[in-house]
């Protein structure tokens, strides 16, 4: 798995889920999740889930926390796929 | 069978006319459940939905899927004696396939998704026989009711 796949799959997820269009989401990266996107808790759980089915991963609970904004779902994402020795560094 | 209807009670706060589960029939903790619901033509619903074509409301359906996920979190995570618990349902992605007539048995299974301490992501599909008649996925939170206001 490459890191530029990662960006494409995660956004699309988040996209998916904010019924937002791919590259709005993508434009607006960095903005926060909750203060500026309105997702809740439980949007961020539906990402999470997504992105563990979609990468075949377990994300424990604890990274719930780092779903924020879109780059920081992203290196979340790569964060674990490395951990499963799974990231390919470009 | 797994869970009779006595049972099903201790777990599942709803009551008559909006209780939708009999009795549970496969329960694998944490991942899986399946329930049933006998569908009688003297349901209430059917009354008014229709008086000349009684057929159970799909938004019924996807409540009984629904209590059949109370009862699977309840039984994964130990909340059997915890009555301050409510169950608030945040997203429901949904398409009914079938009808469900009076005389239907509906099976009700839930798989898990995904389940932190406080919420929890379902997919659900009602069968009755071997033909689906409604499929679903569920987003939803735990609170207790104190903190409603």
């Amino acid at each position: 798995m490459n890191v530029e796949d990662i960006e494409k799959e995660v956004t699309s997820i988040v996209a998916e889920v904010t019924e937002l269009d791919r590259d709005e989401i993508w434009k607006k990266r960095d903005a926060n999740f909750f203060k500026e996107l309105e997702i809740d808790s439980l949007l961020a759980l539906e990402i999470l889930a997504l992105i563990e089915k979609k990468f075949k991963i377990q994300i424990p609970e604890e990274k719930l926390v780092d779903i924020t904004s879109l780059t920081a779902t992203i290196d979340m994402t790569k964060s674990v796929l490395a951990e499963s020795g799974r990231l390919q560094e470009a | 069978m797994i869970m009779n209807f006595e049972e099903v009670k201790k777990l599942v706060p709803q009551r008559y006319p909006f209780l939708f589960i009999d009795k549970v029939v496969e329960l694998e903790e944490g991942k899986r459940v399946v329930c049933l619901k006998n569908v009688s033509g003297n349901e209430p619903f059917f009354a008014g939905h229709f008086p000349e074509y009684a057929i159970m409301p799909g938004a019924l359906t996807l409540e009984a899927l629904a209590q059949a996920a109370i009862i699977l979190f309840k039984k994964s995570f130990k909340q059997d004696n915890n009555p301050g618990a409510v169950f608030l349902l945040a997203g429901v992605k949904a398409s009914f396939v079938k009808p469900v007539f009076p005389g239907d048995q509906l099976f009700l299974e839930i798989d898990v998704e995904k389940v932190v301490s406080n919420a929890a992501m379902v997919r659900g599909i009602a069968r009755v026989g071997e033909d689906t008649v409604a499929k679903a996925s569920f987003t939803f939170a735990t609170a207790d009711k104190t903190s409603l206001g």
